[in-house]
């Protein structure tokens, strides 16, 4: 599995060009094309009872994009990848996930929302509608965030993205899919992060032995991880943990300094995930850094 | 006290303060040492259509006299006392929602909101500084009564239909065109009109992508889906809902079929002689395309919860539970039920369908949002209006009440400020202005029914002509903005707003309205 087209999302928020920037190192990981994409929502210019269809409005809402993305293009090139622009006029994550199926992309890129200081970090619903539905892996940008650690409000800027990857597995075939993935890091990486937790839930009925048993068994499967990762060219290190899932993940990516976290996306049937979510959608809606989940 | 109602009244009707002023001052003084004596017996019962007495009704009553012959009633009868010029609002909010989406449109589509709240507020603020309690109860009773079941009705609906997407392909043919027209017209009456044309222009437009002249086909789906095919059942076209409300009963609007049935054969009879004419003379032929997809309706499990919103509006209109009072108003338990059922199935065609078939159908929340916030100005602007024309002879309005006398007028008039206006409340002021002329003195309950049997030519005026000329502009009925909207989007052509008039109504409709008028009115 090789990243080789992306797909940008950009709504021309702040810092998107720092995010795309720091997109471009996949590069070393064999990036050859982005796929600029900019989506007019069709409430802005159309589908309106009594407006009709503002159809100067939609124009310059396109030119101003389309200028934007080419100053975006020339960066893109002197870097010496290819680039593409799509403008397109809909429902926002219904033209993103066709753009990604069209272009057939290795990765689809889109930051959160911008939030009001009081959701800090938080990401808005679209986006997880995006990692809910995709088919593809889907990389959830945060490049500069606000977030509450031990008291204190702290900001990070998460610019070399690629550099600790944390994966987080249950063993489930989504975090197979994730670690396969990961090995496209390779070049970009400098270690890769392990990450297993034996949920609260399931060391609470067990007794001693067994919940060695289990860590036993944890270990090993975490080091057949780390090795199918050294086998690829990369450094791994693994890490097993006790407790609340979402809560560990986010102590060690901050505790291990990572850099993003990397997850397969959660395999619940279409209400539990839609309706109720999973440890993926929730560490993607908290944690600072960078989250990528693969399905 | 009265200085202060002056002021603010002056400050924000922005007109001259003429005697009524006055005599609105007087009847608030009036009504605030009866409301404190007594129970005000009007805020009990519900609004009346006039309460003096039927001497009063034929002379020129002036509004003293109305206040003076109140006071062993303990308030006054608020269309007679209320002046003309308190209709401004009304006025200025329906005159926005036609001049502002074509003068500015970007400004109306960002700030729509704002002017349908200032409009209200300009009403509101001086109706309850110099009216207080029986102001309180207008605009309670409206928003209650009329305002929230109506937007639940229209949002149920928008949320069932938008839930219901016809895949495949469609090769437009003039017979195929016609054929979903014919569809269109059909469905429009069982999930409103907006919801047939949402449901069907898409595969309309890419069925005829082909075709050179596409501009008079989506002309004629505006005529037929999303205005004279809605005019069946209350659930086709606002007005009609809002009669329905009103106590018009569901089915009564069926009598209206033989004229819906004319003026649709006319305007499909038309449309295939075009469509034959540009499909012989454009020469063109359908593209081979590659893998022809079968048509097929997705989403199909939302006709079970249209069929429960078409329950749950006639059960409310056929069971009697009594009555609940909300906030002083008086509604029936059924009414409250009804609109609980009709939540009820938008959330459940929600949680149900696929989120692709409402993304495949560009479904959104903007329009119905956009619907709930001018409406909301809309029905409390209308207030002084209805009151006022519900007084009868007896109110400002009287000229009107006079002047429009005979069906035709009713049609014609309905019809010429429809096609203007929104529909729903040019239907409630003639609804209105019939009840005030012939019944006048009676409570709505006792007039409805007379209005439906004695008066029912009337009646069929009035929702015919708010229905059908709903098509003759764009902004006579919500969805041919919608469809306009949509088609353009899509690359066909669509005429300016003085185009369609004069290139398509003018030509089609007027002259078939002619002849309903000729055979019906």
């Amino acid at each position: 599995m090789g990243i080789e087209k992306v797909l940008f999302h950009t709504r021309f928020r702040d810092l998107a060009f720092n995010a795309l920037e720091t997109l471009l190192e996949l590069k070393q990981a064999g990036l050859q094309e982005v796929v600029l994409t900019y989506v007019i929502p069709r409430e802005e210019v159309a589908f309106v009872p009594y407006g009709g269809y503002l159809k100067d409005a939609a124009e310059q809402m396109e030119e101003v994009a389309r200028l934007r993305f080419e100053q975006w293009q020339e960066f893109i090139s002197s870097k010496g990848l290819r680039s593409k622009v799509r403008i397109e006029t809909g429902t926002l994550n219904a033209k993103i996930l066709a753009v990604a199926e069209e272009e057939q992309v290795d990765l689809i890129v889109t930051g959160r929302k911008k939030r009001s200081a009081f959701e800090k970090v938080y990401v808005g619903s679209h986006v997880l509608d995006i990692i809910r539905r995709s088919p593809r892996p889907v990389l959830m940008g945060k490049y500069m965030v606000q977030y509450e650690w031990a008291g204190e409000v702290l900001t990070r800027v998460n610019d070399h993205i690629f550099d600790r990857p944390l994966l987080a597995t249950d063993w489930s075939q989504p975090s197979q899919n994730a670690l396969e993935f990961i090995k496209s890091f390779k070049g970009l990486a400098s270690k890769v992060l392990v990450v297993h937790n034996i949920g609260a839930k399931i060391s609470k009925g067990l007794d001693v032995t067994a919940l060695r048993d289990l860590e036993e068994e944890s270990k090993r499967r975490l080091d057949g991880y780390c090795g199918r990762i050294e086998e690829a060219g990369l450094s791994a290190e693994s890490y097993l943990s006790v407790g609340k899932t979402t809560l560990e993940i986010l102590r060690q990516s901050r505790e291990q300094k990572a850099t993003m976290i990397v997850m397969g996306r959660t395999g619940k049937d279409w209400f539990q995930e839609y309706w109720l979510g999973g440890v993926s959608h929730r560490v993607a809606e908290v944690s600072e850094l960078p989250v990528l989940l693969v399905p | 006290m009265k200085r202060m109602i002056f002021v603010l009244a002056l400050c924000l009707m922005m007109v001259p303060l003429g005697s009524a002023i006055a005599r609105a001052s007087e009847a608030e003084a009036d009504f605030s040492i009866h409301a404190g004596r007594a129970p005000n017996s009007h805020f009990l019962s519900g609004p009346v259509l006039a309460t003096a007495s039927p001497a009063a009704v034929e002379g020129e009553a002036g509004a003293h006299t109305a206040v003076e012959a109140d006071h062993g009633h303990g308030h006054p009868n608020l269309g007679e006392v209320l002046p003309l010029w308190s209709c401004i609002p009304f006025a200025g909010m329906l005159l926005s929602i036609a001049l502002f989406p074509l003068l500015a449109p970007e400004f109306w589509h960002h700030h729509f909101g704002k002017v349908s709240a200032f409009w209200a507020a300009t009403l509101a603020l001086p109706f309850l500084a110099a009216f207080r309690g029986l102001a309180l109860y207008e605009i309670l009773h409206i928003i209650l009564a009329d305002y929230v079941p109506f937007i639940i009705l229209l949002w149920s609906l928008y949320t069932v239909s938008g839930g219901i997407l016809l895949r495949g392909t469609l090769r437009g043919t003039p017979i195929v065109n016609t054929v979903i027209l014919l569809i269109g017209t059909l469905l429009a009456s069982w999930m409103g009109t907006t919801g047939a044309a949402m449901l069907l222009i898409r595969p309309f437009l890419r069925a005829n992508t082909h075709r050179k002249n596409r501009t008079f086909m989506v002309v004629f789906f505006i005529f037929l889906v999303a205005n004279v095919g809605g005019s069946l059942t209350p659930l086709g076209d606002p007005p009609l809902f809002l009669g329905f409300l009103h106590g018009v009963s569901f089915f009564w609007t069926l009598h209206i079929l033989p004229h819906m049935l004319v003026v649709s054969i006319l305007l499909l009879v038309i449309y295939f002689l075009l469509d034959s004419y540009h499909f012989r003379k454009e020469g063109v032929k359908a593209p081979d395309d590659g893998v022809k997809v079968p048509l097929k309706l997705v989403g199909i499990h939302n006709f079970i919860f249209l069929a429960g919103i078409v329950c749950a509006v006639l059960m409310s209109g056929v069971v009697d539970w009594g009555e609940v009072t909300t906030l002083g108003i008086h509604r029936a338990v059924q009414d409250w039920v009804r609109d609980g059922l009709l939540i009820g199935m938008g959330i459940l065609s929600m949680v149900t369908t696929s989120i692709t078939i409402r993304e495949d159908n560009d479904f959104t929340w903007f329009p119905i949002i956009e619907v709930a916030y001018l409406f909301i100005g809309i029905f409390i602007t209308m207030i002084p209006c209805l009151l006022i024309l519900k007084a009868g002879l007896k109110g400002e309005l009287a000229f009107l009440i006079q002047g429009v006398n005979r069906p035709a007028h009713y049609f014609w008039v309905t019809g010429a400020l429809s096609a203007f206006l929104d529909n729903a409340p040019t239907y409630l002021t003639f609804f209105n202005t019939a009840l005030g002329s012939f019944f006048a003195g009676m409570t709505e309950p006792e007039a409805v029914p007379l209005l439906m049997t004695d008066k029912a030519i009337y009646l069929q005026a009035i929702s015919t002509g708010a229905v059908f000329f709903g098509a003759v502009s764009y902004i006579g009925n919500a969805p041919n903005f919608m469809v306009r909207s949509i088609a353009e989007e899509a690359g066909t052509p669509m005429p300016s707003f003085f185009g369609y008039i004069i290139r398509f109504s003018l030509l089609f409709l007027i002259p078939s309205f002619g002849i309903v008028t000729l055979i019906f009115f």
